[in-house]
């Protein structure tokens, strides 16, 4: 398998290309330079934390304005110029192959659903928005200062349509163009979760970009949906908001967990253990997705009834989950692992995974939720999630990627480094935010008391992204190095796992 | 540049493209210039990108559409209201029932006049009390009248004061903001007659005094407190200003803050629309910015009490006004 192009041009040419893998490797390089941008701006936010402010010492961000306007592009930048384009990328260079078709059913929507990303990415961070990638109103509409709020919404808007596009995209290729010998039910897992997940996008994020719609007409003075002052109810936008992105949470970790249903079973040399379970469970939290967003309200006043409702629903996410860390366990069951770098951040991936679930549980738990909502314990929460589950499974993904996109090899200490120094800080980072939280520090501070729990704790977390940002320091290098100069990889079996085993997209196909 | 290279484990019989060093160099040098340029541009705009507020600001301060007076009188009349119900809750009005007598009194007063009212939640259910110059409908009410709102509504036996001070000849209603309530009887009208003496009040004549007076906007490091001068507890904080009717007062007010402040004389102190006297700088929408300031000059007018503050929506109330007294 060669993912990368079969003869070296122009840069320019790659650029103005609708092939899959061009747009693949757009989408990787620059979900990956968006993930460097905005875990620098992730550090800014832990090295102000580091110490409380007293009588002006320990303040390192000028003020909280400047604070809060890190704070909202960092969460911007990692979720939707990160997460879900690194998605796309593997989407856009396995999905083709993986349904054996010669490329995406619409190339040129493709390109156009890529390139409009960059010019969403200049609104976003030029701007520099203050109001966090939540934007609640009424703040978002009276208080957060012009233009940047307005390029904010525009920009989000933007993206919102290139994850659409790109949904559509997806949902065609998988549905309508794999090959007639393939039935659905042989359509390998990582494209099963790119179903699922555009099955997700396109009913969820017509949600939002009404209510940012209603956003902008509301700051603009024509309309009063979510400003009190005008009759509007700010709690409809929360409704609107959640509607949209607790499915996109799992928008989020669906293609991570696909990432690791392909990392898995090659490194334990064995076939999956369930197609089925899995496949079962992709759709299965496709459907629990929308059943659950008011988890993220109960503080706002919900009745009884409303509320467990949603915690059911809520909790009917865990078996599903919980079938793809079974399903992935028995896969390495009496397997003969062979623990490269993209194995190891596959399997810190899944062991984070249960521990992130583990606190999910309590979230959604109506009496718990109480205790914990809007505390550092949430942060830690989807932290985990999106650092601990869906990050390792990229970053395992990009190892992985590596040698068949630029046929050499990346430097395995290095990765095992990165690995090692990343899973530990993690956990320093993101479990000490969990225990902070339940030691009653609220989210979205600029500044905190000094207390000296939470001055020990809040350096714990420092301390560890350090860790990360070193680790990432590590990343970064090693993938410029070894794209360059790194050993050339036998793009027939990289990591050296031996015998012919099976490659769904290694299928006769004249275009590979 | 090795385009292929023969594994020996390879059975491929592609040509398989690799990565070389001058294409990753290549790929660099066009990302860090990204970057760069894109930096530049940020950095060097970083305070403009937050330098405008949302137009719906202006245009719910914009909402009461009424003037300020050209100047108060010094003249101030007290009402006193009570929400009252009929046993039945279907009639609603102030004071008395519709047919006796002090049902829903009307306020008549001149251009210029305060008025104070006194109210009190005399009924069983939650009223609020607010002055309109809409004749329907809840909204529209003067900054500064209102007592309590549709959400943090008077109870049954609280009560409060507000003002209102007429500044064009005309009809305002007083009401009760409580949503159907007007509509089932709770209105009162204020009729205001032309301005007596002129539009200068009872002002003295100019005197030929003039007075200068510097005042700089400051804030604290949270943005919590706002003020002029100094900081609550510290030296020279919000100066009380005196000066004499009819002397020429020029003001410089400069904005030594990070956010965006504006200047003017009212002569209530919670409605930023009622500047008097032509004494403003910078407007809601036409803010200082953190560095600038500027200058006004204005005769005083009628004796009485004004204060000067920021006529940002809000930064009044979070500390900066101060006292302009005219004797």
């Amino acid at each position: 398998m060669v993912l990368e192009l079969q003869k070296p041009r122009p840069i320019w040419q790659i650029m103005f290309s609708t092939h899959h893998t061009d747009i693949g490797l757009l989408y990787l390089i620059s979900s990956l330079a968006f993930l460097f941008l905005g875990g620098s701006l992730a550090l800014a936010i832990r090295i102000e934390l580091f110490l409380p402010n007293i009588e002006g010492t320990g303040q390192i961000i000028a003020d909280s304005m400047t604070f809060n306007r890190i704070f909202t592009v960092h969460g911007t930048t990692l979720i939707f110029l990160f997460i879900i384009p690194f998605a796309s990328a593997v989407g856009n260079y396995f999905v083709p192959i993986m349904v054996r078709y010669k490329d995406m059913a619409y190339p040129k929507l493709n390109a156009i659903a890529f390139w409009m990303i960059p010019p969403a990415a200049v609104l976003v961070w030029l701007g520099f928005a203050d109001f966090t990638w939540y934007a609640q109103p009424p703040y978002s509409i009276i208080s957060a200062p012009g233009p940047a709020a307005d390029m904010w919404i525009f920009g989000l808007k933007i993206l919102g349509v290139s994850s659409v596009l790109g949904a559509i995209n997806f949902v065609i290729t998988i549905l309508k163009c794999k090959h007639p010998d393939m039935s659905i039910g042989q359509v390998p897992l990582l494209a099963w979760s790119f179903l699922a997940t555009s099955v997700i996008i396109i009913v969820a994020i017509p949600t939002f970009a009404a209510a940012l719609l209603m956003l902008l007409t509301d700051r603009l003075g024509v309309s009063g949906f979510f400003n009190p002052a005008m009759g509007g109810d700010p709690i409809a936008y929360s409704h609107l908001f959640w509607f949209t992105f607790h499915p996109e949470v799992y928008v989020l970790v669906l293609p991570a967990i696909g990432m690791m249903y392909e990392i898995i079973p090659r490194f334990s040399r064995k076939p999956i253990y369930s197609y089925n379970s899995g496949v079962f469970a992709f759709v299965m939290l496709s459907l629990v997705a929308f059943s659950s967003w008011g988890h993220h309200m109960f503080a706002t006043g919900m009745s009884f009834t409303e509320k467990t409702v949603f915690m059911v629903g809520t909790l009917a996410a865990v078996p599903a989950s919980a079938m793809h860390v079974f399903n992935f366990i028995a896969t390495m069951w009496n397997g003969r692992i062979k623990f490269a770098t993209p194995m190891m951040w596959a399997v810190g991936g899944i062991a984070l995974f249960f521990a992130a679930g583990a606190g999910g549980v309590v979230n959604t738990a109506m009496p718990l939720d109480f205790s914990t909502h809007d505390s550092y314990w949430v942060v830690g929460h989807f932290h985990l999630f999106v650092m601990g589950t869906i990050a390792f499974g990229s970053i395992g993904m990009v190892y992985y990627m590596f040698p068949y996109v630029t046929g050499r090899m990346y430097n395995e200490t290095a990765g095992k480094v990165h690995f090692f120094m990343s899973f530990v800080g993690t956990i320093l980072v993101f479990f000490t935010q969990h225990v902070l939280g339940l030691y009653g520090m609220p989210r979205r501070v600029f500044d905190y008391p000094p207390i000296p729990e939470w001055i020990a704790m809040n350096q714990i977390a420092s301390v560890g992204a350090m860790i990360i940002g070193v680790s990432m320091a590590i990343f970064l290098v090693n993938m410029i190095y070894s794209s360059g100069k790194g050993q050339l990889a036998n793009t027939e079996d990289p990591f050296g796992l031996g015998g012919k085993y099976y490659y769904p997209f290694e299928a006769k196909n004249p275009h590979h | 540049m090795s385009i292929e290279t023969k594994h020996p484990a390879s059975e491929s019989k592609q040509q398989v493209y690799r990565t070389t060093s001058e294409r990753t160099v290549k790929m660099m040098v066009i990302m860090l210039g990204i970057c760069i340029v894109g930096g530049m541009i940020f950095f060097s705009m970083w305070d403009y990108w937050i330098s405008t507020p949302a137009p719906v600001v202006a245009m719910m301060a914009g909402e009461a559409d009424h003037a300020a007076p050209a100047a108060a009188t010094g003249k101030t009349i007290t009402q006193d209201l009570t929400f009252i119900e009929s046993s039945d809750f279907r009639t609603l009005a102030f004071n008395a029932l519709p047919g006796e007598d002090d049902n829903n009194p009307t306020v008549h007063m001149n251009v210029g006049d305060t008025v104070v009212f006194n109210v009190d939640n005399g009924g069983i259910s939650f009223h609020a009390f607010g002055v309109t110059q809409g004749t329907e409908g809840i909204t529209g009410i003067i900054p500064g009248s209102e007592i309590g709102t549709m959400s943090n509504a008077l109870k049954p036996g609280e009560g409060g004061s507000s003002e209102f001070v007429a500044g064009e000849e005309g009809t305002y209603y007083y009401i009760c903001t409580v949503p159907g309530h007007r509509e089932q009887g709770m209105v009162g009208e204020i009729i205001i007659g032309p301005a007596q003496g002129g539009s200068s009040g009872i002002a003295s004549p100019p005197t030929g005094v003039s007075h200068e007076f510097t005042l700089n906007f400051v804030e604290s490091d949270d943005f919590r407190t706002l003020a002029f001068n100094a900081l609550p507890d510290e030296d020279g904080h919000n100066p009380e200003i005196r000066v004499n009717s009819g002397d020429e007062v020029t003001i410089t007010a400069n904005n030594m803050g990070k956010i965006f402040h504006a200047f003017g004389v009212v002569s209530n102190p919670e409605d930023f629309n009622s500047v008097i006297w032509d004494s403003a700088i910078g407007s809601m929408s036409n803010t200082l910015k953190p560095g600038e300031g500027d200058s006004t000059t204005f005769t005083a007018g009628a004796s009485g009490t004004y204060y000067y503050i920021c006529t940002v929506p809000g930064h009044a109330l979070q500390g900066m006004q101060g006292s302009f007294i005219v004797e």
